[in-house]
């Protein structure tokens, strides 16, 4: 029976090769059905993996405070934007609450993010879109990033006119490589450079990467040259010891609602609550398009049963042959059922290379690090052998049960 | 016991007004080791009863027993096991699979029955080898001559040993010369003890048979026995009484047969010599009109 079905393969890859294109546009179904499954999966796995790298980079003891209310709930999209953004906020966060937060007691270090929209002007150009950020001394201990020249902004810094820079606005601003010393204008102020981060290592679903065109300085100065209108989207904190998260959290949110007036429109959020709220936005998406896959697959099961129902029609004279010589229905069915799978499967196959060149595509062009893993393959192989074998089977049915001698009467 | 035992078989097609009655209370005995020719005119239900023999048909009424088993109402499955173990047909029109080699059709009723490649293969090409066309083994039927796509025909029926083997019209594709290698080979077939069975219209290929039962709209009009390389002596009658174009066209083509057969020890009807001139042409005439009517 086994070197039957190796027969009924061979047939089976035959008839598949003999209408190429046919069975290409019969397959395209399951193609984009099967690449796209493996796209958003390898997608997903590849941002929770670089979150999970991120919490570690981080650290698990981060805390860190943002305007709004989030809920880490997928089928809420509207807040997970907003998250996204990072900048379109609903509530705000005060001055006050900047305060509450440091003088915590088992907060050892925090650090604001205060906004400035102002614009910048450098050796050469001005410009407007850049980032300046207040913070405070304690942001590359909290975010875990060293300098790669100078040194942070110091307690001392305070009420002076001083700036750290992300490596592009850098490079940007000053035609020095080291721009250590060099004075450029914020809002027609003069600020020197005291430092220059490392590369800010670029994530998917994140504004970190906007870090790299970021100017850090003093958030008393910034809060003085906006005239208080900094807006502070974020505060990060971080506790002594990784026991200290849950009880610190309570209590800042108390706190901070007190300062809000009791009311919620905030939220304390710990490290991995903060990262996770990212990847809504990418399993929002991943709904999206797991379902177009499922109405792709349909299509693509619905295509190969019809190819089939004509291949089976066409072969009638065969299959009157093939039952004359002794064939029974099963052995029948399970040569037609070999044929729609094998169809279905080359989908698949082309679907799982596709995706290959879809992921090669997406790291040289995006910042997403896509992870496809044979998990991910063998399931797209499964579903689409699946296809095959239920699409195949009222075909199959068919020839099987047709009549010998009306199948040998029935003209090619 | 009789390896084909019918019992008062009828088949009948459609119903209501328009069922025809294509076998009508049909009941013939044949023993183990006949080689049976059928003749009779077009639309007797010659092939109705090949087909009804071979399992490809059930019998709407009647008793059928074959090698002593009662396969009047077999279901399909159980039938086409029948078929495949002791059954071999042999088609007017070949019905090799076109897109598979010759040796990968003769092995296909062994693929059927489970045995494993190396084997069937094996099997297959020394069948080939038997009918005399191994060195075409790996031909594409399309490839082949219709003679040669008919020995492998032969071959494939061959290959799982069938006790019986049946042939609807195996000629009627064939000129002379074709046909006369396909029924020598079927002679030689029956020599080492197969039952045949085969439909003619040409009486002269009688002569090959050891029994011939004529038909008529359904029934079983007539049955003879015949000595081996003679015409039956009724198929003669017919060959003289019924001069129509068909009957006449068949004599031209057993006339061109004979002329290939020229050792063989044949008793030969006069023939008027203007048929011998003529003689190719018409065979091919005749096939065309075969194929038209089908
Ligand atoms: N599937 C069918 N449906 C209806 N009628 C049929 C069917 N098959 C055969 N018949 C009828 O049965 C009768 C016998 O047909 P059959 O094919 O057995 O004749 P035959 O003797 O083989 O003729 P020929 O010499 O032309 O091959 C004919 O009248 C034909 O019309
Ligand atoms: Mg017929």
């Amino acid at each position: 029976m086994r070197s039957l079905t190796r027969g009924h393969v061979k047939a089976g890859f035959d008839s598949v090769r003999g209408a190429k294109w046919r069975n290409f546009w019969t397959m395209l179904g399951i193609i984009i059905g099967v690449a796209s499954v493996i796209t958003i999966v390898s997608i997903g796995e590849g941002v929770k993996q670089q979150i999970s790298q991120q919490i570690n980079h981080v650290g698990k003891n981060v805390i860190t405070v943002r305007p709004g209310t989030i809920r880490t709930n997928s089928t809420q999209s509207k807040s997970d934007f907003s998250v996204l953004s990072g900048l379109s906020i609903t509530g705000s966060l005060r001055d006050t609450d900047v305060k509450t937060v440091a003088d915590n007691k088992t907060i050892s270090a925090s650090a604001p993010l205060a906004a400035v929209s102002t614009d910048v002007k450098g050796d050469h150009a001005t410009f407007n879109n850049t980032f300046v950020i207040g913070t405070s001394p304690d942001l590359p201990e909290l975010i875990n990033q060293k300098l790669a020249y100078g040194v942070f902004l110091s307690v001392d810094d305070e009420g002076m006119n001083a700036a750290v820079l992300g490596t592009t606005i850098a490079s940007q601003l000053f035609d020095t490589d080291v721009p250590l010393g060099h004075s450029f204008k914020i809002h027609g102020e003069e600020f020197v450079v005291r430092g220059i981060f490392d590369d800010f290592g670029s994530t998917p679903l994140s504004d970190d990467a906007n870090y790299n065109n970021s100017i850090f300085i003093p958030y008393d100065v910034a809060q003085r040259i906006t005239k208080n209108t900094a807006v502070v989207y974020e505060i990060l904190a971080k506790t002594e010891s990784a026991s200290a998260v849950s009880p610190t959290l309570s209590s800042l949110q108390k706190s901070i609602k007190k300062n809000h007036g009791d009311q919620n429109d905030f939220s304390v959020l710990r490290a991995e609550q903060s990262l996770a709220a990212r990847s809504n936005v990418l399993s929002l998406l991943t709904n999206l398009i797991s379902g177009v896959a499922a109405i792709s697959l349909l299509v693509g099961g619905i295509g190969i049963m019809n190819v089939m129902l004509v291949s089976v029609a066409e072969r009638m004279h065969e299959i009157g042959i093939r039952k004359a010589i002794g064939a029974t229905n099963r052995q029948i069915m399970s040569q037609f059922m070999i044929e729609s799978s094998l169809l279905s499967l080359s989908g698949g196959v082309i679907g799982v290379i596709v995706a290959l060149i879809f992921d090669g595509l997406m790291r040289f062009f995006t910042n997403l690090r896509p992870v496809i893993s044979w998990q991910v393959v063998l399931l797209a192989f499964g579903v689409s052998l699946a296809v095959g074998i239920i699409f195949g089977t009222i075909p199959a049915l068919k020839a099987a049960r047709k009549d010998p001698i009306e199948a040998l009467r029935s003209q090619l | 016991m009789a390896l084909i035992e019918l019992n008062e078989v009828s088949k009948v097609y459609g119903f209501g007004d328009a069922s025809t009655l294509a076998l009508d209370e049909a009941t013939l005995t044949i023993e183990k080791g006949e080689f049976v020719a059928i003749m009779g005119p077009s639309g007797s239900g010659k092939s109705t009863l090949m087909n009804v023999i071979g399992l490809l048909d059930r019998p709407s009424h009647g008793k059928f027993s074959l090698d002593g088993r009662n396969v009047a109402k077999l279901r399909p499955n159980q039938s086409a096991k029948v078929r495949r173990d002791t059954i071999g047909f042999i088609f007017q029109s070949f019905n090799l699979l076109p897109r598979l080699s010759v040796l990968e059709n003769v092995a296909l009723p062994l693929a059927y029955r489970g045995v494993s490649l190396s084997k069937r293969l094996k099997q297959a090409s020394n069948m080939l080898e038997r009918v005399g066309i191994q060195n075409r083994e790996y031909f594409l039927p399309s490839q082949l001559s219709g003679g040669q796509a008919q020995c492998a025909a032969i071959a494939r029926a061959l290959v799982n040993n069938p006790k019986l083997i049946i042939a609807d019209e195996p000629t009627g594709n064939l000129d002379s010369a074709a046909s006369r290698l396909v029924m020598e080979l079927l002679a030689e077939i029956h020599k080492t003890g197969n039952t045949i069975l085969f439909v003619t219209h040409n009486p002269e290929l009688t002569r090959y048979a050891t029994r011939v039962v004529y038909m008529h709209d359904g029934c079983i009009i007539h049955d003879e026995k015949t000595a081996l390389g003679q015409v039956a002596a009724t198929a003669r009658k017919v060959l003289y009484t019924l001069s129509t174009t068909t009957e006449d066209d068949d004599l031209a083509g057993v006339s061109a047969l004979m002329m290939a057969l020229p050792n063989k020890p044949t008793v030969r009807p006069a023939r008027k010599p203007t048929k011998r001139r003529t003689a190719k042409p018409t065979v091919r005439r005749k096939s065309k009109t075969a194929k038209a009517a089908k």
